[in-house]
């Protein structure tokens, strides 16, 4: 869209004529209500914050917790440097079990957790958006049977199909292969799991756009009626597909790290938020709290600021709650 | 050969209840340029009759029976990708709402260089100078600006205008215009109808005009088509039809013009409503309401009787004419 927006600038007679799009984002209700909403502003920072750390994990991390041979032993279980009497000063929030940097791999784990979020919600979306459209579009049957898909998909619990899909994946083809596949296959059964998410969302709202007669004026230009879904009616769904997906990526997260804490999501060797958590469970009487605790809060507050932000959206981009 | 030829036309709904005809026995033809009037109340058929026209009758409607011919080919034999090439590209349609009408989440331009594309294989560029230039016939000033930007930007009268340069985007041969003005307000009511007839004698275009204004009727078309509930009751040309109405309904819709009033006195009306469809009474539909019915009114159909140039469906008018037949003949 903007692509196309931007080719005639040159044939506009004034600059004030033609704003750029910061200028004209910024007269926007979003950008008036982002501007008064503190909750929505910490929540934005916190969360760019940890797009920053998952992005540039290898540049900030001070070690490299994939690097075996960076790892010694006899480093296993340090506490975080504040404690005086047995932290170090190398390892800023402590290590593992292994002796890993607990800083350095909570970076690459929320790397990892984050990769998985929002890929699982990439494929959710795209399966929910095609048959929620065409359910919502075509209507009378193909409605019917793609809901009823939706429904029984729905019946089934995340977890138990992930739980299922997983434990079966491991036993057929051994645990060296799935430690190999292991981030594919979560965002495979995350996807697939909540696919009907989306598209019971997008079915309501097409349901509501397809009365509007834009759409008979499509129909009346000759469009096709891929084109009429997808680049008529499917723009004008987008708002709830926004709200939606933020909450949707927090809880692919979630099933992630619950899953992972169950032993079926990311291996050891690669750990994500949730491995971590499960792997210092052990310890966790032992003394050793911090391999828990500390990726317990990274967690918890991603999966928090996503929600504040998703609640945001809601709110911003629903017109009943619109005041000018 | 006519432009466009509708040949017994009957549209029905399949309802649960059962099938409810909306449209029956509709006969007319549109010569190239030549601009015709659909005139009724609400619910007389006249936006069915405007869909069926391009076979777009949302479901559980159908053209139940009857012909749509289109440069003597049925529409009803087309196949999708036919009628693809008929919708938008020969035949296009206005609607009432022009908010409605665009999208608005993409810009005019895009909308305009979509349709070009759609039909005819062009570049990008190439749709943007044709959706320019197609702004500026409706006289929207400063096309080039206007274009990339979205409806919400502009003015009722001005979204209208765009919708009317869609609808010539094509250069078409068949405008159906749904009420095109009664979402605005007076003066640009004129204003755009001034503008849609010039465009149309300017480019040789036939103009099928769905409304219930009387008065633009007369301003606007050549012949005129009278419908009370799914039927045409009178149609011809519409000096005369404006001028000498023949049907107790054309003469009850004149009548009830605010410019026919008396000052100080109430506006004539019509009295009662149009009928259900599912309850159409037996004999002309309009008997209910009319002021001269008789026996026969509300025992059968009245067939169609020429008088002048028009054709009349009542009984009265037949009878009438009869008896000056019978005159002359003596």
């Amino acid at each position: 869209m903007t692509t196309q927006n931007q080719t005639p600038a040159s044939k506009m007679p004034a600059a004030e004529k033609a704003p750029s799009a910061w200028q004209r984002f910024k007269d926007t209700h979003v950008w008036h209500s982002f501007i008064k909403d503190r909750v929505a502003q910490i929540s934005l920072t916190i969360f760019i914050g940890y797009v920053i750390m998952a992005l540039f994990a290898p540049a900030i991390a001070p070690f490299d917790p994939y690097d075996p041979t960076q790892i010694d032993i006899m480093n296993s279980e340090l506490p975080p440097s504040w404690d005086e009497e047995m932290g170090d000063e190398q390892f800023w929030l402590g290590t593992d079990a292994q002796g890993r940097d607990l800083w350095s791999t909570i970076l690459y784990g929320t790397r990892i957790s984050l990769t998985i979020g929002i890929c699982a919600v990439l494929l959710q979306a795209t399966i929910g958006i095609i048959i929620g459209l065409i359910a919502g579009y075509r209507g009378g049957r193909v409605d019917s049977i793609l809901m009823r898909f939706a429904d029984v998909q729905l019946s089934f619990s995340t977890m138990m199909v992930a739980i299922v899909v997983l434990a079966i994946f491991q036993a057929s083809f051994g645990t060296e292969l799935y430690q190999d596949l292991a981030m594919v296959m979560l965002i495979l059964v995350i996807g697939i799991a909540e696919w009907p998410q989306y598209a019971r969302t997008i079915r309501a709202s097409v349901l509501a756009e397809k009365k509007k007669e834009y759409v008979d004026a499509a129909r009346v230009m000759g469009l096709g009626q891929i084109r009429i879904m997808f680049r008529h009616i499917l723009p004008n769904t987008l708002s709830p597909i926004l709200v939606i997906s933020t909450v949707q990526v927090a809880n692919a997260i979630i099933s992630e790290a619950s899953l992972s804490f169950l032993g079926l999501g990311m291996p050891v060797s690669q750990p994500s938020l949730g491995s971590l958590i499960s792997s210092g469970f052990e310890y966790i009487f032992s003394g050793a709290w911090w391999i828990t605790v500390i990726p317990g809060i990274v967690l918890v507050v991603l999966v928090l600021v996503m929600n504040l932000l998703g609640d945001w959206l809601r709110d911003v981009l629903n017109p009943k709650l619109y005041k000018g | 050969m006519a432009l466009l030829e509708v040949k017994n036309l009957e549209v029905s709904f399949g309802l649960r209840s059962g099938d409810v005809k909306a449209l029956r026995n509709i006969n007319f033809a549109l010569d190239r340029g030549e601009r015709l009037g659909l005139v009724g109340e609400s619910g007389a058929g006249k936006s069915v009759l405007g869909f069926s026209i391009l076979n777009l009758i949302s479901k559980p409607g159908r053209i139940s029976d009857g012909q749509i011919l289109f440069e003597g080919k049925d529409l009803a034999d087309m196949s999708a990708e036919e009628l693809r090439n008929v919708r938008g590209n020969r035949i296009s349609m206005i609607f009432q709402d022009p908010m409605m009408t665009l999208n608005p989440v993409l810009t005019i331009g895009q909308q305009m260089i979509e349709c070009l594309q759609a039909h005819r294989k062009i570049s990008k560029e190439d749709a943007r100078t044709i959706a320019i230039q197609k702004l500026q016939q409706v006289q929207i000033p400063s096309p080039e600006t206007r274009i990339d930007q979205y409806p919400h930007e502009l003015s009722g009268g001005m979204r209208q205008r765009v919708v009317i340069a869609v609808g010539l985007l094509m250069d078409p041969d068949i405008i159906i215009a749904d009420e095109p003005t009664t979402a605005l307000d007076v003066t640009i009511q004129a204003e755009i109808m001034e503008l849609m007839v010039e465009l149309c004698e300017r480019n040789n275009v036939a103009l099928i005009l769905i409304t219930h204004d009387l008065g633009v009727v007369s301003q606007v078309t050549q012949k005129a088509i009278v419908m009370y509930a799914g039927r045409i009751i009178e149609q011809g040309p519409t000096r005369e039809i404006i001028n000498d109405a023949q049907h107790p309904y054309t003469q009850g819709l004149m009548n009830a013009l605010p410019q026919m009033a008396i000052p100080g006195q109430r506006l004539n009306q019509i009295r009662g409503s149009m009928p259900s469809l599912q309850k159409i009474p037996t004999g002309c539909a309009f008997n209910p309401r009319c002021d001269y019915v008789r026996d026969a009114c509300t025992q059968q159909l009245p067939g169609f009787t020429v008088s002048g140039n028009c054709q009349v469906a009542c009984h009265m008018v037949a009878e009438m004419k009869q008896a000056e037949q019978a005159s002359e003949g003596v």
